[in-house]
């Protein structure tokens, strides 16, 4: 089996970073991607082909970044699903060029998160897509649709609207599910600092105006209908646990509605590999515990970037800075102190932690929403299982998310519930009167990603048996 | 860097031609498939195993709802394949408009 000092799960910005700042200190680091080329999202690499852009100054940030770790003798694997981790800190990996089976003496898991998305009936329509695969779309000059409705929470979402008024397309609203104001204005004081997320956010929002783009807060999608394409949406207003107001509704017509909810991390390496998992209220997530040098539970885990808590590229680069600092200290290939590392960069680190603390707190959708979903509406994409067939499984007596899968398959399918693990756990919580502590989330196993069963067969034979 | 696959390094924008169920389709080189599909005006060529026709969602290769044969291996997302010259797709859908 192939050995590593340091594997790196995500070349984003944390794990570049950490793996950047391992190689400064003559660690030997290999990086693993299931993206084809390195960045993440945030550092997405599209706009490489719209040379006729001129590039924002995060997206010349990684240029730079790609640039350094083109530059390094870090081992970089693209393609690559990490579809398992197991004890003794080995990988099972599945791409072109990489071994199957890894084994690291440290690993940081920097795997990103995914947008948190809303069953409600006609979600599953072609036409309904991410806000981050509109964006992935427009970036590449192509449109996602003809007439653009926008829905769910956060800044994405006038930041869409923006690039896609620029790109010609017609937006007919932004649907921000929050209340914004009340809950905004006790969080003024994190915006100190953000001068570039200010710039972004006010020039977005100009834009939005100039073009007399509604923006009504306090709404959203709340059904969408057309034979095998989206045709119209009808959207309604929230109270304030995001509950939707009968009457309030109206409908609108339009091709495409791009949902985005916020972020849930990716965790279910982290899960595998045994690190504890903590309950965060503010973001509603399973996140991985760890302590102020971001190593979890396990010695040698490490888990930064939004893959553990949602907080932004911004502080996944400090992160990864200090786990790497951390982990070339502990396999004594430096003598760089984590301590003094950390408080070097202190103000950074807050600034950036206030702002994750007023994002989660004015951007975290309230339980309400989950109440969207009908008896037909399928909450669990990839096995097509019901609000419904969710309803029986509870009437059988099923209390938690793991009876729940036992009983209907959701979160059995090829995505392995990222999608529907959150939708799922609510409706359950909320027909059980219990809390989502109780109720759990889908407990992730290998593989966590689907995997040929021949290269499966491979990974097992190469670890030499060490696999569970 | 030691790079499994160097063909994907930030490319230009080349125009190529890939088949798609057999139809040659204009793509850019290093764009993704779901960039193809969307261009074409095509917004879903996978079939679930319960029938349900979907395409593109989560775009960043978590929901698997983008499915597509390339080269003859099947299951391979859609949102997280750039394209190259000559790659042969096929969709569990047929795929209707311009081409």
């Amino acid at each position: 089996m192939e050995h590593i000092e340091v594997a790196i799960v995500g070349a984003g910005p944390g794990g570049m970073s950490a793996a950047l700042t391992l190689a400064e200190e003559g660690v030997e680091v290999a990086i693993i991607d299931n993206n084809p080329t390195p960045g993440g999202q945030y550092y997405r690499q599209t706009y490489i082909n719209n040379t006729t852009k001129k590039l924002k100054p995060h997206q010349q940030e990684g240029v730079e970044l790609r640039r350094k770790l083109h530059d390094s003798k870090i081992r970089y694997f693209s393609k690559t699903n990490v579809w398992g981790t197991f004890e003794q800190k080995i990988l099972a990996l599945d791409g072109p060029g990489a071994p199957p089976a890894l084994e690291a003496e440290a690993i940081v898991l920097a795997t990103g998160a995914f947008e948190r998305t809303i069953a409600f009936p006609g979600w599953t329509l072609p036409g309904v897509i991410t806000i981050g695969a509109a964006q992935i779309l427009n970036e590449n000059n192509v449109s996602p649709g003809k007439r653009v409705l926008i829905s769910g929470t956060g800044p994405l979402l006038v930041v869409l609207a923006s690039e896609l008024i620029h790109a010609g397309i017609e937006v007919i609203g932004v649907l921000e599910g929050s209340n914004l104001l009340p809950r905004a204005i006790k969080h003024l004081g994190a915006l100190f600092g953000q001068k570039e997320r200010l710039k972004e956010g006010i020039g977005s929002w100009i834009s939005l105006q100039k073009h007399r783009i509604p923006y009504r807060l306090g709404c959203s999608v709340c059904f969408a209908r057309g034979e095998d394409h989206l045709k119209e949406v009808t959207f309604c207003h929230l109270d304030n646990d995001w509950k939707p107001i009968p009457g309030s509704e109206e409908t609108v017509s339009c091709d495409t509605l791009c949902i985005g909810y916020g972020f849930i991390p990716f965790n279910a390496l982290s899960v595998t590999l045994g690190v504890e998992q903590e309950w965060d209220p503010f973001n509603a997530c399973y996140i991985p515990k760890r302590n102020m040098f971001m190593e979890t539970n396990i010695k040698g885990v490490y888990s930064i970037g939004d893959g553990t808590s949602i907080g932004g590229a911004r502080l996944a680069l400090l992160e990864g800075q200090i786990a790497g600092v951390a982990a070339a200290q502990q396999l004594g290939k430096s003598k760089k102190h984590p301590e003094k590392y950390i408080s070097g960069i202190a103000t950074a680190l807050s600034r950036e932690r206030r702002f994750k603390k007023m994002y989660t707190d004015i951007f975290t959708p309230g339980f309400g929403i989950y109440e969207l979903s009908e008896e037909n509406t399928i909450l669990c994409r990839c096995e097509g299982i019901t609000t419904a067939d969710i309803r029986r499984a509870i009437d059988l007596g099923a209390d938690t998310s793991g009876e729940i899968k036992i009983i209907t398959r959701a979160g059995m399918g090829d995505c392995q519930g990222r999608m529907c693990s959150h939708l799922i756990a609510n409706i359950v919580a909320r027909e059980t009167n219990k809390s989502l502590l109780e109720v759990g989330q889908f407990q992730p196993r290998p593989p966590v990603f689907p995997v040929p069963i021949e290269n499966l067969c491979l990974s097992v034979d190469k670890s030499a048996g060490k696999m569970g | 860097m030691e790079n499994s696959n160097k063909e994907n390094l930030p490319g230009n924008s080349q125009s190529i031609i890939i088949n798609v169920n057999g139809i040659p389709t204009k793509a850019i080189a290093g764009e993704s498939l779901s960039c193809v599909f969307y261009a074409n005006g095509w917004k879903k060529w996978h079939r679930t195993p319960y029938g349900a026709e979907q395409g593109l969602f989560c775009g960043i290769g978590h929901c698997f709802g983008c499915l597509v044969t390339v080269d003859g291996v099947p299951n391979i997302r859609a949102c997280q394949t750039l394209v190259s010259e000559g790659m042969d797709i096929v969709t569990d859908i047929i795929l209707e408009g311009k081409s």
